[in-house]
């Protein structure tokens, strides 16, 4: 069975009252362990169809259904912890909480769940140090360059190992060099800890480097 | 339906043109009612139809009246007046309802979507829970019969008759503990039954359920206290449930103003009902209890650090010392740091610009946000409340302690005596009441009023036949005696020293005067030693008599048979002493001589009644029940000290209760602070919602990390206001702020402490604070995450 498996998804936005129709009956499976980029034009709505995957927005109709359960029949209380256990994002900015460090941001999944706090933080150090982070544990994200802040991100997003990764143009802020490293990371997290990870891009050459390609465009997701 | 077709569309001048004609309907109805002076009939119905009960409550008054009186027609004046504001009335909520409209059905055609399955929340999502309403509903009137019955069986002295009937078999009746203690206990297990009721409401629907409450509170926890107000006003209400409700009376007419307490309890159940409802959200409101509290406490505390030395200790230095002088320091210390660190980055900079670029930044990384600002603002706004709350009312406590001990000195705690008669029996009566446990001293008295005259001067007085043996047992009177007299030469008036050169032995032409007049012959024995008298320094002062000077008491009662007619009575007694109580009013008014003296001067069996002193002065009440249920009741019949000063109690009483409404304005102002405070910290978060809720917070995490952060700010300041407000209080006390004793009677502002006022005063502060907090973090917890990850 899919991991993931979206089901006839309509999704609108109203821009000064006019409806924009940006997902129109979206049906897709993404198998466990792919690594699937998206494309599409500015506006065509990537960033929507993440959120509904990633159950941050509710679509008006159709379902999303994880490991064959659906995601939006749960409440309140189901949908966070599921957010919190298995899911992970990385957006276009970091997004790192400002009056904590980046271990402590590293960790904030964990303590959310309210675990041991010496367990969370070891293990969020061993993970800043994969990232290349190991010096930069105590500093906060405004001392922390964008390509630092990012990878504390994607470490963030990885510290439950969640079974899937979404990421919103991680690459999107960032110089060409760094951005290939962040890719790089995102390959390794694929191949070595079986995460499946969607990522949406306006990078043809990185979109094209990906097993599979999907294209957003009309309100219609189909295969590049 | 199709959702469109529901919506309504509101014609608002309609609307507010029918509410000013129903209000002029209303005036209308109203000078109707009052020309034909029938308010106190429709009172009960009216209050009770502003809640929406009226038209029931009419319709079971009317089938109970209609065989009565098939025939008798309305007893109204004027009929034309009530048919027009009737019809004015009607015809308003008429042009309201016209106002209210459907939406016509959208002439769009259909969306690509037509016909896929609803998203499944918003497919199960329900308007209105019936249970929640009930939780509510029955939850406020639990709590508030809960309250009634509890009060009447707690603290009613005998067998309660009905109410407590339920009960009396497994203890035997009320537990007859003092009223406030039973109110205590009574408020707090009312309180309770709302908390409850709101938190299973709130998480049976796992919303707040705000219309569901409304309903609830309107519809079934308004009528009581209505009705208790209206019982006041309305005889036949107070007949029939007057006695059964007499310790709820009790209690609510300590403060003077029952109506006042009955909406001030009323007000708190609520509260507590809110508080449960927003508790009962907060813990299941996302589908499971979830009480605990480290990490939205870790966060919290990094969203505003309340608890920084600087902020705490500047913010006390402004409640200790008021806003300049801080201040001034603060710009001195501040204005001394910032000249020093720009002589080092000016020095710093000839040597390496750089290097003095990096210090500037760094300085400027050290300047406060104005959240912060706004957060010691807010410290500093509850903290002066807190802080006027407790001097204010300690102040007042000192001034009410100051008059009880004063009035308590000189009279008894409580009053044995006979309704309209005298107690020739008291040798026996005393007897009896020694037994009765609580009673710890008792003298017998009687009391009449006379006209005290000295050669100076004439005053009205109020003259006491006291026991001297057991006297002291009940009052302060032996303490208060001046030196130069002495209680005990009442009964020895031989040792009373006449005053010397004025009033000896040399002086008896004045006797001689006096004698005939009175018509007994003074002459033929030797000179009678008087009787002593004690009187109080005031009248002393205005009869300008000093100890062993002579007065003559007249009693305008009880005459004598004189050449000319009957004569007021009139007995010599020589002053034996001079009290002191601090009471201007007894200084000034009480005149005390032998119980036997009296008895004879007023033809007295016995005595007028005994005084009473018992070991607890709060259970005065209760005791003095016991002792008239020990003597058999009627005739005897009891009255303690809150009863015979209840006017002078229950005003102080009120004016310390109005001082605490006026001066918690304060807090609220605060908690306005609050509010604001928190608004800007969602709005400078909104962000890091988005992202705790993209990291999964429920909504209910997020609502607890914002009412932390405005609960720490409330915490914050009820402990500085606590500390200074103490400090204020200590200070006062210790150091003192003199009186004028020619106004105050008093030499010194009083002060009294009292802990449960004062922890009531922080508790206060602190529930207003988390109250203030709950919007903003309801606001909070309703920002999508969507709404914060747009990209930049």
């Amino acid at each position: 069975m899919a991991l993931l498996s979206i089901r006839n998804v309509f999704k609108s936005y109203f821009l000064h009252g006019k409806r924009i129709d940006v997902l129109r009956g979206v049906s897709l499976d993404i198998e466990r362990g792919s690594l699937v980029s998206m494309i599409g034009a500015s506006g065509a709505g990537k960033s929507t169809f993440l959120h509904v995957l990633g159950t941050l927005d509710a679509p008006a109709a159709g379902e999303v259904f994880f490991d064959g359960r659906s995601v939006f029949a749960m409440n309140d209380a189901e949908i966070a912890e599921f957010r919190n256990h298995s899911i992970g994002f990385v957006f276009q900015s970091h997004y790192l909480l400002p009056e904590f460090t980046a271990l402590e941001n590293v960790a904030m999944p964990a303590l959310i769940q309210r675990r041991d706090r010496g367990g969370a933080y070891t293990y969020a150090r061993e993970l800043l140090e994969r990232v290349g982070l190991g010096a930069r544990v105590d500093h906060r994200p405004g001392e922390l360059s964008g390509g630092e802040a990012q990878r504390v991100a994607l470490a963030r997003a990885l510290v439950l190992k969640p079974a899937l990764l979404l990421a919103d143009e991680p690459t999107g802020n960032l110089d060409p060099t760094t951005g290939e490293g962040i890719h790089q990371l995102l390959r390794e997290v694929n191949r070595d800890l079986g995460i499946t990870a969607v990522v949406v891009t306006h990078n043809e050459t990185l979109a094209r480097s990906m097993p599979r390609r999907l294209r957003l465009a009309g309100g219609q997701v189909s295969e590049a | 339906m199709h959702p469109a077709e529901r919506q309504t569309v509101y014609r608002w001048s309609f609307i507010w043109t029918g509410a000013l004609v129903a209000l002029v309907g209303a005036i209308l109805l109203g000078v109707a009612i009052t020309e034909s002076a029938a308010w106190a009939e429709t009172a009960g119905a009216l209050g009770l139809s502003l809640v929406g009960w009226g038209g029931l409550v009419q319709a079971v008054d009317a089938l109970a009246l209609v065989p009565e009186r098939a025939a008798a027609a309305l007893p109204i004046a004027g009929p034309r007046m009530l048919i027009a504001g009737v019809l004015v009335w009607l015809g308003g909520w008429g042009l309201v309802a016209a106002g209210i409209r459907r939406r016509p059905a959208s002439s769009e055609g259909p969306s690509p979507a037509a016909g896929a399955p609803l998203y499944p929340r918003l497919a199960r999502y329900r308007d209105f829970y019936w249970s929640t309403l009930g939780a509510y509903g029955g939850g406020i009137l639990l709590a508030e019969l809960v309250l009634i019955l509890l009060q009447t069986f707690l603290s009613s002295g005998g067998p309660s008759p009905e109410l407590g009937g339920a009960s009396r078999a497994s203890s035997g009746g009320g537990l007859a503990l003092a009223p406030t203690v039973a109110f205590a206990i009574a408020l707090c297990s009312a309180s309770l039954v709302a908390f409850i009721s709101g938190f299973v409401g709130a998480s049976r629907a796992q919303r707040l359920s705000l219309p569901e409450a409304t309903i609830g509170v309107v519809y079934l926890g308004i009528p009581v206290p209505v009705i208790l107000t209206l019982m006041e006003r309305i005889p036949s209400l107070q007949l029939a449930l007057g006695y059964r409700l007499r310790e709820v009376t009790y209690v609510a007419g300590l403060i003077g103003r029952p109506e006042l307490a009955y909406w001030l309890v009323f007000t708190a159940l609520v509260l507590a009902l809110v508080l449960g409802i927003n508790t009962g959200f907060i813990a299941a409101g996302s589908g499971r209890v979830d009480l605990k509290l480290g990490f939205e406490l870790f966060v919290a505390r990094r969203h505003v650090a309340v608890f920084r030395p600087s902020l705490l200790l500047g913010t006390l230095a402004v409640l200790m010392f008021g806003i300049i002088p801080p201040l001034l320091v603060y710009f001195i210390i501040r204005g001394a740091e910032a000249a020093v660190e720009r002589t080092r980055v000016r020095a710093l900079g000839m040597a390496d610009p750089l290097a003095a670029a990096a210090a500037q930044n760094h300085m400027k990384q050290h300047e406060q946000s104005p959240t912060m600002m706004m957060t010691a603002l807010s410290v500093g706004g509850v903290g002066v409340g807190v802080m006027a709350l407790i001097i204010v009312l300690s102040v007042m406590s000192g001034f009410e302690a100051d008059l009880q001990q004063k009035i308590l000195g000189t009279n008894a705690h409580a009053v044995v005596n006979k309704y309209a008669s005298e107690m020739p029996e008291y040798a026996k009566v005393m007897e009896q009441i020694r037994k009765v446990p609580g009673v710890v001293g008792e003298t017998p008295f009687i009391i009449n009023q006379v006209m005290i005259a000295s050669e100076g001067n004439v005053d009205g007085v109020v003259i006491k036949g006291i026991d001297p043996a057991t006297v002291g047992e009940v009052t302060d009177l032996p303490q208060n005696i001046l030196p130069g007299g002495d209680l005990a030469h009442l009964e020895h008036p031989d040792r009373i020293l006449p005053r010397r050169g004025l009033d000896d032995d040399g002086a008896p032409p004045k006797d001689e005067e006096l004698d005939p007049i009175i018509g007994t012959p003074a002459k033929g024995k030797a000179q009678p030693t008087l009787p002593g008298i004690i009187i109080g320094r005031e009248l002393a002062a205005s009869l300008r008599v000093v100890v062993g000077d002579r007065v003559n008491v007249v009693s305008p009662l009880g005459t004598e048979l004189g050449p000319t007619g009957p004569i007021p009575k009139s007995r010599a007694y020589r002053v034996a002493g001079i009290f002191y109580s601090g009471m201007y009013e007894y200084d000034s008014k009480f005149v005390y001589i032998l119980l036997k003296e009296a008895q004879d001067f007023f033809n007295v069996k016995g005595a007028t009644g005994i005084e009473l002193k018992v070991a607890d002065i709060d259970d005065a009440r209760r005791i003095s029940n016991q002792v008239v249920k020990v003597l058999g009741g009627y005739p005897y019949r009891a009255r303690d000290w809150g009863e015979m000063n209840k006017n002078l109690f229950s005003a102080l009483r009120l004016e310390k209760l109005v001082m605490g409404i006026i001066l918690s304005i304060i807090i609220v102002v605060a908690a306005g602070l609050i509010v604001a405070t928190v608004i800007m910290l969602v709005l400078e978060k909104r962000k890091e919602i988005s992202v705790l809720k993209a990291l999964g917070v429920p909504d209910g995490g997020i609502v607890k990390i914002f009412l932390a952060e405005g609960l720490q700010i409330g915490v914050a300041g009820g402990l500085l206001g606590l500390f200074s407000g103490l400090s204020w209080c200590v200070f006062i006390e210790k150091v003192g702020i003199k009186l004028d004793p020619e106004v105050y009677y008093i030499p010194a502002l009083p002060v009294r402490i009292e802990p449960v006022q004062t922890a009531l005063a922080v508790v206060i502060a602190v529930l207003v604070t988390y109250l203030a907090s709950i919007y903003p973090a309801l606001k909070a917890s309703s920002v999508e995450p969507v709404e914060g990850l747009k990209a930049e």
